[in-house]
C-alpha cells in the first residue's frame, strides 16, 4: 500500500534539498554576516549556590535567521516543522553560554529541539536548555544583600563579520514564566543588553546578556541567626540579676551562653563560601559573642573584687569580732553552693561588739553568709547592728552592668540595622 | 551521406572538446553542479529524483566553495598527520583561562575552564583566495580533517562543552594555517601539602600532552586567604583559652563553678577542632592549624588540671589542720564541703571557738600575717625565695598560691606560644 510520504515525494531531505548543499558552511558564506535573532523564555531559576557562586537556569532558547538554501515552494505559505533529527543536516548557529560550568540540552523523551522552516527560507530553531553559570557574588552585606547575575550568549566560532547575534525584540525578547520564584530570593528584574567582546587570538564577537537582580529574603536569617544570637545575649544579662554569691550558677550561665554563641557562629559559616572579607552577619554574631564574653568577665571581676575587698576588710579590722549572725547551718545550705565565709567580720561597718563573745563561744561551726556593700566598704563608717540580717549583696559592678550592657546592645542594634537596611 | 554524418560528429566533438576542457579544469569543484544541471543521477544516494526544478542559486553553490571541495577534503586522507613520514609538525598552543571553578582540599584536585587553541599548518587545506581572508567553520568540519590529539595528563574528568553545539571553532587560512579552538572544563589532580595549612601556598599544574610528543605545563601558584580561618578558628580558640583563665580569678572555694567553667571550655575547644577537621583531607602529618588548636586545647586542659590540684592540695591542707587540732572537733570539712560545695578553710581566722583557752592567739592571726600562715584568702602576696622543696611544701600548704601564680604564668606562656607560632608561619 502506498503511503503518503512516498506518493507526494515530500521526503524532507528532498523537499529541503539538504544533500544539495554543504551545510557545514554558514548561509551567505563568504558574503555578509548572517543576522541571527535570539529570543529567550526563562522557564525556571533552579538554584543559586553561594558556596559555588553559581546559578542554574532552565530556558527556551530560540534563534531566528534566514537560510535561502532551505527555501521550498509552497502554495499555502505554511511553514514546516521538524524535530532534532534535522539539526545534524543543516546549518545552525553555534551559540554557547560564556562562563557556564555545565549545561545540557534536555533529551527526554527525544532531544527537546524544534526547527520550523518557512517557505522563504526563514528558520526558527528552538531548544530547551539547562545551564549552570558562574556569578560573582559579593557577600559583604550578607544576608541583607542583593546579587546581580548574568547569563551570556555568544557564538563560539563566528565573529561579528560572519554572524551577527542580536536580541530579536530588544528588551521584550526576554520573557519569564509567571511562576518563577526562589525560596530564598526575590527576583527583582530581568533585562537584556548586548555588547561586543574581544578575544586577542580570535577577534570580536557579539555577546548577548541576560541580567537579573536578586534580593535575599531576610526572614530565614532573622529566625535562624539573629534571633537566637539576641536571645543568648539577653540570657547572659540574666546573670547580673542573680545573687553574686551563687558562683556556679553565674559562671555556668555565662559559659553556656558563650558555647551557644560559638555553635551559632559555626553553623552559619558551614553554608557559606570562605571569603576573605567580613560579612554583615559576621559583624552581628561577633559583637554578640563579645557581649556574652564580657558578661563572663564581669562576673569574674565581681567575684575577684569581692574576695579582695573582704580580705582587705578583714585586714583593716582592728578587733576581730566573732560573727554575730545567728544563722544556722541548715539555713546557709539553702543558698546552695554560695561561697561561705565563716568569718562574719566581713560585715562592713557592723560592729559586733554588742554581741559578745559568749555567743560565739556557745555556738560552734556556724556558717554565715555575710558580704558587704562595696561602696560602704570604708571601715570608718560603722553602723550599729540591731540584730541579725543578711545584708544586700548587690555589687556596684552588677548594678551598673544591668544598665550598661542592655543599653550598649540596643545602641549597637540601632546602628547595625540603620546601616544595613 | 556517411561523410556528412562523420563531419557532423567531428564538428560536434570539436565543439564539445573545448567546453569539456573548460569544465574539466574545475572537475572536482563542479562535479555536483554539472550533475544537477544535466540531470544525471550518478552521485545521488536516493535513487530516482524527479524534482529537477532549478532553484535560485545560493552563494555556496555559485561560488563553488563547498567546504569539502574548497578544502579538498576527500582528496586527502586526513587520518594521517600533515607531513606524514617527514619531520614532526610544530603545533603552537595558546590558552585563555576562563575560570578556576573550584579547588578541593578533600579530593586534592582543581577544576578549570579554559579556551584551548592550537595553531599548525596543513598544506592539504590550503585554498586559493583572492583577498587572503580566512574561513571559519564550526564543529562539523573537525571530524573530517586531522587535528592534534592533545589531552590532559593527570586529569580526572574533562569534557568539551557542547551547548548548544560543540564549542569548537576551526579557522582555515588560505596558506593552510589553521587555528583550532576548543572550550574545555578539566578537573585535574594537584598534590597539595597541608603542613602549613591554612597559611599555605599551593603549586598546581595542568599538563597537556600529545601522544609521543612533548609535554606542556600550565603552572599556577595559589596563596590561601587567612582571614576566614582567623575568624572561624583562631579567634574562637583564643577566646576560649582566655575564658579558661577566668577560672583563676574565681574563688577556689567555688568548686562547681570552676569545674564547669573548665570543662565547658574544653568542650568548646573540642567542637572547634572537630569542625576544622571535617573539611580537611585525612593526611598523616600535622598541619599548622592542628598545632595551634592542640596547643590551645592543652592550655585549657591544664587549667582544669590546675584547679584539680588546687582542690586537692586544699583538701590536704584541711586534713593537716584537722590533725593539728586547729579545727573544732565537731567540724567536718569534707562534710561541709559536700553540703554546699564550699571550703571553710580560713579556720585560722574563724570565729569558731577552736581553742577557748587561747582566744588571743586566734585573734592575732588575722591581724598580722605570720611567716608561715598568712590568711589564705589573700592571693596576691609574693613571698621570699626559698628552696624548691620548701616552696613546694609551702605551695601545698597554701594552695591558693597555685592560683596566683597561674594568673600570670598561663597568659605569659600562651602569649609566648603565639609569638613563636606566628613568627614561624607568617
Amino acid at each position: 500500500m502506498m503511503d503518503e510520504t512516498k506518493t507526494h515525494e515530500v521526503k524532507s531531505d528532498h523537499l529541503l534539498r539538504v544533500d544539495d548543499h554543504d551545510f557545514t558552511m554558514r548561509p551567505a558564506f563568504a558574503g555578509p554576516a548572517v543576522p541571527v535573532g535570539v529570543d529567550v523564555q526563562v522557564e525556571s531559576l533552579d538554584s543559586i549556590s553561594e558556596v559555588d557562586m553559581d546559578f542554574t537556569m532552565t530556558l527556551y532558547l530560540r534563534h531566528y535567521w534566514k537560510d535561502e538554501r532551505l527555501s521550498f515552494p509552497s502554495k499555502t505559505n505554511k511553514s514546516m516543522t521538524f524535530d532534532g533529527r534535522l539539526v545534524k543536516k543543516i546549518w545552525v548557529p553555534d551559540v554557547f553560554f560564556v562562563h557556564s560550568k555545565r549545561s545540557f540540552i534536555h533529551d527526554t523523551t527525544t532531544e527537546n529541539i524544534m526547527i520550523r522552516v518557512y517557505p522563504d527560507g526563514h528558520v526558527l530553531y528552538s531548544l530547551r536548555v539547562t545551564v549552570t553559570s558562574a556569578c560573582n557574588m559579593d557577600f559583604s552585606r550578607f544576608p541583607l544583600d542583593t546579587q546581580t547575575c548574568t547569563l551570556e550568549l555568544e557564538s563560539y566560532a563566528y565573529t561579528d563579520e560572519d554572524l551577527m547575534l542580536y536580541w530579536k525584540s530588544g528588551d521584550e525578547s526576554l520573557s519569564t514564566d509567571d511562576k518563577i520564584s526562589l525560596s530564598q530570593f526575590l527576583i527583582q528584574k530581568f533585562h537584556t543588553t548586548s555588547r561586543l567582546a574581544f578575544y586577542s587570538s580570535t577577534g570580536w564577537y557579539n555577546r548577548l546578556y541576560i541580567n537579573f537582580t536578586l534580593r535575599r529574603h531576610i526572614f530565614f536569617f532573622l529566625l535562624q541567626t539573629y534571633f537566637p544570637a539576641t536571645l543568648m545575649v539577653m540570657l547572659s544579662w540574666v546573670s547580673f540579676w542573680i545573687d553574686r554569691r551563687a558562683v556556679p550558677a553565674r559562671v555556668s550561665l555565662g559559659i553556656t551562653t558563650v558555647l551557644t554563641m560559638s555553635t551559632i557562629i559555626t553553623g552559619v559559616n558551614a553554608s557559606m563560601p570562605r571569603v576573605s572579607y567580613i560579612k554583615a552577619v559576621d559583624i552581628y554574631l561577633w559583637v554578640s559573642f563579645v557581649f556574652v564574653f564580657l558578661s563572663v568577665l564581669e562576673y569574674a571581676a565581681v567575684n575577684y573584687l569581692t574576695t579582695v575587698h573582704d580580705g582587705t576588710e578583714r585586714k583593716l579590722r582592728e578587733k576581730p569580732v566573732p560573727c554575730t549572725c545567728d544563722i544556722s547551718h541548715t539555713r546557709t545550705m539553702m543558698l546552695d553552693d554560695a561561697y561561705l565565709r565563716p568569718d562574719a567580720n566581713g560585715l562592713a561597718g557592723y560592729t559586733q561588739a554588742p554581741v559578745s563573745s559568749e555567743d560565739t563561744a556557745d555556738k560552734q561551726a556556724h556558717m554565715v553568709v555575710c558580704l558587704s556593700l562595696a561602696n560602704e566598704a570604708t571601715p570608718a563608717k560603722k553602723k550599729t547592728l540591731r540584730g541579725f540580717r543578711i545584708i544586700q549583696n548587690t555589687h556596684a559592678i552588677d548594678a551598673y552592668s544591668r544598665m550598661i550592657f542592655p543599653g550598649a546592645f540596643i545602641f549597637f542594634n540601632l546602628i547595625y540595622w540603620s546601616v544595613y537596611c | 551521406m556517411n561523410f556528412a554524418l562523420t563531419t557532423l560528429r567531428l564538428m560536434c566533438l570539436a565543439w564539445l572538446w573545448p567546453v569539456a576542457l573548460l569544465k574539466g579544469s574545475n572537475t572536482q569543484n563542479q562535479r555536483r553542479h554539472k550533475d544537477v544541471y544535466l540531470g544525471e543521477n550518478t552521485r545521488h544516494k536516493h535513487g530516482g529524483r524527479i524534482d529537477f526544478k532549478m532553484k535560485k542559486s545560493d552563494s555556496t553553490k555559485s561560488l563553488l566553495i563547498k567546504s569539502e571541495q574548497l578544502l579538498r577534503i576527500e582528496d586527502h586522507d586526513f587520518a594521517m598527520r600533515p607531513g606524514f613520514g617527514g619531520s614532526a609538525i610544530p603545533v603552537g598552543i595558546d590558552v585563555q583561562v576562563e575560570s578556576i571553578d573550584s579547588i578541593s582540599e578533600v579530593n586534592m584536585d582543581f577544576t578549570m575552564t579554559l579556551y584551548l587553541r592550537h595553531y599548525w599548518q596543513d598544506d592539504r587545506l590550503a585554498f586559493p583566495s583572492s583577498n587572503n581572508k580566512s574561513r571559519t567553520f564550526d564543529a562539523r568540519l573537525v571530524k573530517k580533517i586531522w587535528v592534534p590529539d592533545v589531552f590532559f595528563v593527570h586529569s580526572k574528568r574533562s569534557f568539551i562543552h557542547d551547548t548548544t553545539m560543540e564549542n569548537i571553532m576551526l579557522r582555515v587560512y588560505p596558506d593552510g594555517n589553521i587555528l583550532y579552538s576548543v572550550r574545555i572544563t578539566v578537573t585535574a589532580l594537584c598534590s597539595m601539602d597541608f603542613s602549613r595549612f591554612p597559611l599555605d601556598t599551593q603549586n598546581c599544574s595542568l599538563e597537556l600532552e600529545s601522544c609521543w610528543y612533548n609535554r606542556l605545563y600550565i603552572n599556577f601558584i595559589l596563596r590561601r586567604h587567612i582571614f576566614f580561618f582567623m575568624l572561624q578558628t583562631y579567634f574562637p580558640t583564643m577566646l576560649m583559652v582566655m575564658l579558661s583563665w577566668v577560672s583563676f580569678w574565681i574563688d577556689r572555694r567555688a568548686v562547681p563553678a570552676r569545674v564547669s567553667l573548665g570543662i565547658t571550655t574544653v568542650l568548646t575547644m573540642s567542637t572547634i577542632i572537630t569542625g576544622v577537621s571535617a573539611s580537611m583531607p585525612q593526611v598523616s602529618y600535622v598541619k599548622a592549624v592542628d598545632i595551634y588548636l592542640w596547643a590551645s586545647f592543652l592550655f585549657v586542659f591544664l587549667s582544669v588540671i590546675e584547679y584539680a590540684a588546687v582542690n586537692y592540695f586544699t583538701t590536704v591542707e584541711e586534713m593537716k589542720k584537722l590533725q593539728k587540732g586547729k579545727l573544732p572537733v565537731s567540724y567536718n570539712a569534707s562534710q561541709a564541703m559536700a553540703y554546699d560545695g564550699c571550703f571553710h578553710d580560713d579556720m585560722d581566722v574563724s570565729p569558731f571557738p577552736e581553742l577557748p583557752a587561747t582566744p588571743s592567739t586566734t585573734r592575732t592571726i588575722p591581724a598580722r600575717a605570720s611567716s608561715t600562715e598568712p590568711p589564705p584568702t589573700e592571693g596576691t602576696r609574693l613571698w621570699r625565695k626559698r628552696s624548691v622543696g620548701q616552696n613546694l611544701r609551702f605551695i601545698m600548704s597554701n594552695s591558693y598560691m597555685i592560683d596566683s601564680y597561674s594568673r600570670i604564668l598561663f597568659p605569659v606562656a600562651y602569649l609566648l606560644f603565639n609569638i613563636i607560632y606566628w613568627c614561624i608561619y607568617s
